[in-house]
């Protein structure tokens, strides 16, 4: 150690804060990295969505001719909900390892920094897993072209999956501590995000099926930005509970 | 005692000051009304069986536990009201690493010199890793890394950016030699700057390296003494107070 630099030491424990966008973007890389190296949430989520999609294709492809158009929105969104729930509880079990999560609360940062990055991270791994299942989807059991309609599509695509992500960093650290979180993170957060799911739901569908514009999906999509305010105000507020004892 | 009063006594000043410490689990109580103090470039060696409540003060001095009922200080600072500059202050080495075991030591390094706002970064923690002997092996994912390095590598991460108070919750367990050497060395040269807390089992360390002892029993403070007791007095004195075998 350097000793000459003893009274560093000292005012180094009182310098200044430290900003919350560089923390909030260490914790972020820490998490992408981790999982880019290792991809043990990634691989198994892509996994669990592919299969469900052969499954699906299967078990709708019994009756040719079969109408497939108003169960899509169903079919995308009760895919992606199952595979965040893989992903979740993946993305607070490497926090445990090594008791790694005490590291982290023994660092100078707000709660809530870290519940934005946990979120962001877990959006991000999302967001990767969409954009490999979407297309597979569109082959599948898409028949018509909406190319015309993507803007909606990934307004809705968005607005859904920061709901779904905020409530699930904030149920996943609350189920964190828990012997049985892997059981008690769907009882948890399935109730919860069955309104984005209904919003999310008949949004896509309604674009797949009829190429509804911006402006008929408006109430939808008022509803999903509401939904999204509301969590991610409740887990403003009690974040610091939630990742504590 | 105040700032004012220690300067007139020519004392150093209270790093920290803990007043009817209390913390229950539900409904059991595991520390019952703890009071103590340490000052500046104090080192605490804090002994007592499994359970009673050793580590549980230690984490609450850390701020990961809130303390059900006393005050705690650190620093000065409150660590239920103000917690960020305890946090800021603080260095806390535990037998777990606290280590992403995915990431290199530098990635480990890196994160929480973020995290900590550390200016210097890669020249502090270059310092560290040649300090520490683990420069060779800054590119290779701590999963790969023997308990001696991993403990080493918590050693670097604990002190990273430079706190004034370490707190150390047996950190020689599990520890070869040739670890427990270095992790000696560094705490004699940094023992001058700092102030410590250490929980331990080992008498004979914790004799070494503290300047008052106490024992918690039961989640009471059961004895306390300034350091200049010999092995062999103490180790009396612990079976006295404790029946479960525990001293090393």
């Amino acid at each position: 150690m350097n000793s000459q630099r003893g009274g560093a030491i000292d005012q180094g424990a009182a310098g200044a804060p430290v900003r919350g966008w560089a923390q909030f973007k260490a914790i972020v890389r820490k998490d992408l990295i981790r999982e880019l190296r290792t991809r043990d949430m990634i691989v198994s989520m892509i996994l669990f969505v592919l299969l469900a999609m052969v499954i699906f294709h299967y078990a709708f492809s019994v009756k040719e001719g079969a109408d497939l158009t108003y169960f899509t929105g169903g079919m995308l969104w009760v895919t992606f909900i199952f595979a965040m729930l893989l992903g979740l509880n993946r993305s607070f079990a490497q926090e445990k390892d090594e008791h790694c999560l005490d590291g982290l609360l023994l660092c100078p940062v707000d709660r809530v920094t870290i519940f934005l990055a946990k979120t962001v991270g877990n959006l991000v791994f999302l967001l990767i897993i969409q954009a490999v299942a979407v297309p597979v989807f569109t082959l599948f059991f898409i028949e018509r072209s909406y190319l015309g309609d993507v803007l909606p599509f990934l307004i809705v695509l968005l607005l859904a999956d920061v709901g779904i992500c905020a409530l699930g960093t904030l149920l996943a650290t609350i189920s964190m501590n828990t012997r049985s979180r892997d059981l008690l993170l769907p009882i948890l957060l399935l109730p919860l995000i069955v309104p984005v799911l209904i919003a999310a739901t008949g949004a896509t569908t309604l674009i797949f099926a009829e190429g509804a514009g911006l402006a008929d999906l408006l109430a939808r999509v008022l509803f999903l930005l509401g939904f999204d305010a509301v969590f991610l105000v409740a887990a403003w507020g009690t974040y610091d509970f939630a990742i504590g004892e | 005692m105040s700032d004012a009063q220690d300067r007139q006594d020519g004392a150093a000043p209270l790093e920290i000051e803990v007043d009817g410490l209390r913390k229950t689990f539900g409904r059991r109580e595991v520390l019952k009304g703890l009071s103590f103090v340490v000052r500046r470039g104090g080192f605490l060696s804090i002994f007592g069986p499994n359970g009673a409540g050793k580590t549980t003060t230690l984490r609450m001095l850390a701020t990961l536990l809130t303390p059900s009922g006393g005050t705690v200080k650190v620093a000065g600072h409150d660590v239920r009201e103000d917690p960020m500059p305890v946090r800021r202050a603080i260095g806390f080495i535990s037998h777990n690493a606290m280590l992403y075991p995915d990431l290199t030591a530098q990635e480990n390094l890196r994160f929480y010199a973020d995290m900590y706002g550390v200016d210097d970064r890669e020249a502090r923690i270059t310092e560290l890793l040649e300090r520490l002997e683990l420069s060779a092996r800054r590119h290779d994912v701590v999963r790969t890394y023997s308990k001696g390095m991993r403990q080493r590598l918590a050693i670097a991460r604990a002190v990273l950016h430079r706190p004034r108070v370490l707190l150390l919750d047996e950190p020689h367990s599990g520890l070869d030699p040739r670890a427990v050497d270095i992790l000696d060395g560094l705490l004699t040269e940094i023992r001058d700057e700092h102030t410590f807390v250490m929980v331990t089992h080992n008498i004979a360390k914790g004799l070494e390296w503290g300047t008052e002892l106490m024992i918690i029993e039961g989640g009471r403070i059961a004895y306390e003494h300034a350091a200049g007791v010999d092995h062999d007095s103490f180790s009396a004195v612990y079976r006295e107070h404790v029946h479960d075998g525990s001293v090393v």
